[in-house]
């Protein structure tokens, strides 16, 4: 007979859920000093030149700031993406196969486009990344709602076939193949002409990128379009229960190919802001977004004030990490993994607790 | 000309098995109705316990003790949060992958630059028992000897794994309850299977099977730490391709093994192949290697279209897969 029962907690407290979120965090980064004690770094110092992301004492501190924020703005756009259709309890696991498939296809457009003006070119390029996730989401979707077919896998397969595609076009010389610089004997993906790059506006020597004006953007018009409009609502009640939406006389099918063209479209636009910021393409394009995109929707919980802030902090863990790299050779960038990781499971616990309470058995009958 | 071939048909077996590994250990998870997409990063975390240990003891069988109880407690992490705590199982497999590749570099990199260093396996005890058995009379036998019969222990383990599970599944008492309670965990309650012991025992004994695939792979790789690829370098992935593809069947998963290892070992033999037999299959050389790499995932996006297309009796998919069982909700 088992003596303890778990309740789910019927209020949810915002500020309950923040404490314990805090302490999950402290006790993640204590796991991490413990770590970097053992192998002889002082956590202090370590944690110290990560949260300063190498800004602290450096002439080029402004080329920190462009970094981060070119880490930051796709695993913003990403995590915004995914939160959409985790809502209705569509596990998009997909976003590293979306952002290439975007990524790919807004280098289409770049590489062909010398001589076009560059605010053209930079529209065509999203355009033509938003299009073509966005149908391959529609595709997945469409699966889903006819045949029920599994979309978590589906999604998976999707990120490994599209990995090798773009390996594909990265390491073959072919004469079809402009994706690669002419002048290199080995296989080398080549550089945007100048019309597909980002610009930006000048603010001293630090170049405020209009990639990062856009997501921030974004993540008001999609605060705005799940809170305030029809569609948002819809997507909470298909998430709360497909079969309430149904008898409430919604399309489900309809609203689930929808949110997932806007979720993999959104991806897309990704893709195409991160090539024309970094000016080329490559197989590690995606820097992980697709995958911690999903860590960073999961910790928001998905909600889109948190992922905005949950998105800077992760940025500055990965970029942080990075810098400090540098400086001590034993720790590579993984260590920033290792304490996402860490991070995840201490906020699972977090929630758990926030949510749920034990009680005796006893007292349960009584109550 | 035959050496070719025998050498192909080694090779299928000797750089596939941990996917087999891979494969039966995320099967017996699934058939429990859990979904663990953290198969990479329990396998990287088994392969590198298991390495480290067995090489200071210098003993295989320490070594796979060792990795089957460090990727059990991955797993007993995975089940704990899942089951116990009701966390969703996407993320948590997820963040396992995440973290257990990212430990193996935190520890490959903090050994690496010690003054120790990392372990080396040639010429050590781990290394010998880790060989090839020699098979008396079947060893021998011309051309099928090499290619089936001279493996290292782990190899027969993995099949023996499976052919048991396969068992397991199908004559025993506990397997058929393990099944019920992938299709049907409320039904399964009801009837007095104890649900969250049944979770917990399935994922921790998957869990340590991928730890031993992960063994596998990096005493095959020579025991060697390269800072930029993980020993287990997506076998994890195609493992959870293989499940689907396997249908849930451990018997079904060894066949599917040879065949998924048939491509892997194509794209890495393709010349050698093309060379030997250059009239009838020269036109190897011509097929992109990615696509032999990306040909486990396309097969099983199809397989997994194509079966939901079907009747749905037909497939081994457990029912409840993916969805956490929470009594209360009944």
């Amino acid at each position: 007979m088992r003596r303890y029962h778990l309740v789910r907690r019927a209020d949810a407290k915002l500020n309950r859920t923040l404490i314990y979120y805090a302490i999950g965090l402290l006790v993640s980064l204590t796991i991490g000093a413990i770590l970097l004690w053992a192998l002889g770094i002082n956590p202090f110092q370590y944690y110290g030149k990560m949260l300063t992301i190498g800004l602290v004492g450096n002439k080029y501190g402004y080329k920190s700031i462009e970094g981060l924020l070119k880490v930051f703005v796709p695993l913003l756009i990403t995590s915004l993406a995914l939160s959409l259709s985790f809502k209705m309890r569509f596990w998009n696991i997909g976003g590293e196969g979306e952002f290439l498939i975007g990524a790919i296809c807004a280098s289409i457009v770049a590489f062909n486009s010398s001589g076009m003006p560059n605010f053209v070119t930079v529209v065509l390029m999203c355009l033509a990344a938003m299009i073509s996730s966005g149908i391959i989401g529609v595709a997945i979707a469409a699966l889903k709602v006819k045949f029920n077919t599994n979309e978590t896998l589906m999604t998976l397969m999707l990120n490994y076939i599209m990995l090798y595609v773009i390996r594909y076009i990265g390491d073959t010389k072919a004469d079809w193949n402009f994706f690669l610089r002419e002048d290199s004997e080995r296989p080398i993906f080549g550089s945007f002409p100048e019309s597909a790059m980002m610009g930006g506006i000048p603010l001293g020597k630090f170049k405020l990128l209009w990639a990062v004006i856009i997501a921030v953007l974004l993540t008001a018009i999609v605060y705005i379009y799940l809170k305030y409009t029809k569609h948002g609502y819809e997507i909470s009640v298909v998430g709360d229960s497909a079969a309430t939406a149904k008898y409430a006389g919604m399309g489900v099918g309809k609203i689930v190919l929808r949110t997932m063209f806007i979720s993999s479209a959104l991806i897309g636009l990704a893709a195409a802001l991160a090539v024309s910021s970094a000016g080329t393409i490559s197989d590690t394009i995606t820097n992980d977004v697709g995958w911690t995109g999903i860590i960073v929707a999961w910790l928001s919980k998905l909600s889109v004030p948190a992922v905005f802030v949950t998105a800077i902090l992760i940025s500055i863990l990965q970029y942080g990490c990075q810098a400090a790299a540098t400086q001590y050779p034993a720790i590579d960038v993984n260590f920033a993994d290792l304490l996402q990781g860490i991070i995840l499971f201490s906020v699972l616990v977090a929630d758990f607790a926030a949510n749920f309470r034990l009680i005796k058995k006893e007292d349960a009958k009584n109550a | 000309m035959l050496d070719v071939l025998t050498l192909f048909l080694f090779n299928i077996i000797v750089y596939n098995i941990p996917l087999l590994y891979g494969t039966t250990g995320e099967i017996m998870i699934e058939k429990s109705g859990s979904l663990n997409l953290g198969v990479e990063g329990t396998m990287a975390i088994g392969a590198v316990a298991g390495y480290l240990v067995g090489a200071r003891c210098d003993n295989l069988f320490i070594a796979c003790v060792v990795s089957f109880i460090a990727s059990g407690l991955v797993g007993l992490l995975f089940s704990f949060l899942t089951v116990t705590l009701q966390a969703n199982q996407n993320v948590t497999g997820l963040t396992i992958t995440t973290f257990g590749v990212a430990f193996y570099y935190f520890v490959g990199n903090a050994l690496s630059n010690s003054p120790e260093g990392w372990p080396k396996l040639s010429g050590t005890r781990l290394d010998a028992q880790s060989q090839a058995i020699h098979i008396p009379g079947l060893s021998d036998i011309p051309f099928i000897g090499k290619a089936f019969f001279s493996h290292g222990i782990l190899v027969y383990a993995g099949i023996l794994i499976a052919v048991l599970m396969w068992l397991y599944f199908k004559k025993t008492v506990p397997g058929l309850k393990l099944r019920a309670i992938g299709e049907n965990p409320a039904a399964a309650d009801s009837l007095g299977v104890n649900v969250a012991l049944y979770k917990y025992a399935h994922i921790i004994v998957g869990s340590g099977i991928m730890g031993l695939g992960g063994l596998y792979m990096g005493l095959n790789m020579g025991g060697t730490f390269e800072g930029s690829n993980c020993w287990i370098n997506g076998y994890g992935w195609i493992s959870i391709a293989l499940v689907i593809f396997a249908n849930w069947s451990p018997a079904k998963a060894i066949l599917g093994t040879f065949l998924f290892g048939f491509f892997n070992t194509l794209r890495v033999q393709n010349a050698a192949l093309a060379y030997a037999f250059p009239n009838a299959l020269g036109w190897l050389t011509k097929i992109p290697s990615h696509f032999f790499s990306a040909l486990p995932f396309i097969i099983t996006l199809i397989v997994l279209i194509t079966s939901s297309l079907t009747a749905k009796g037909k497939s081994g998919e457990p029912q409840a897969i993916g969805r956490n069982y929470y009594r209360e909700d009944r």
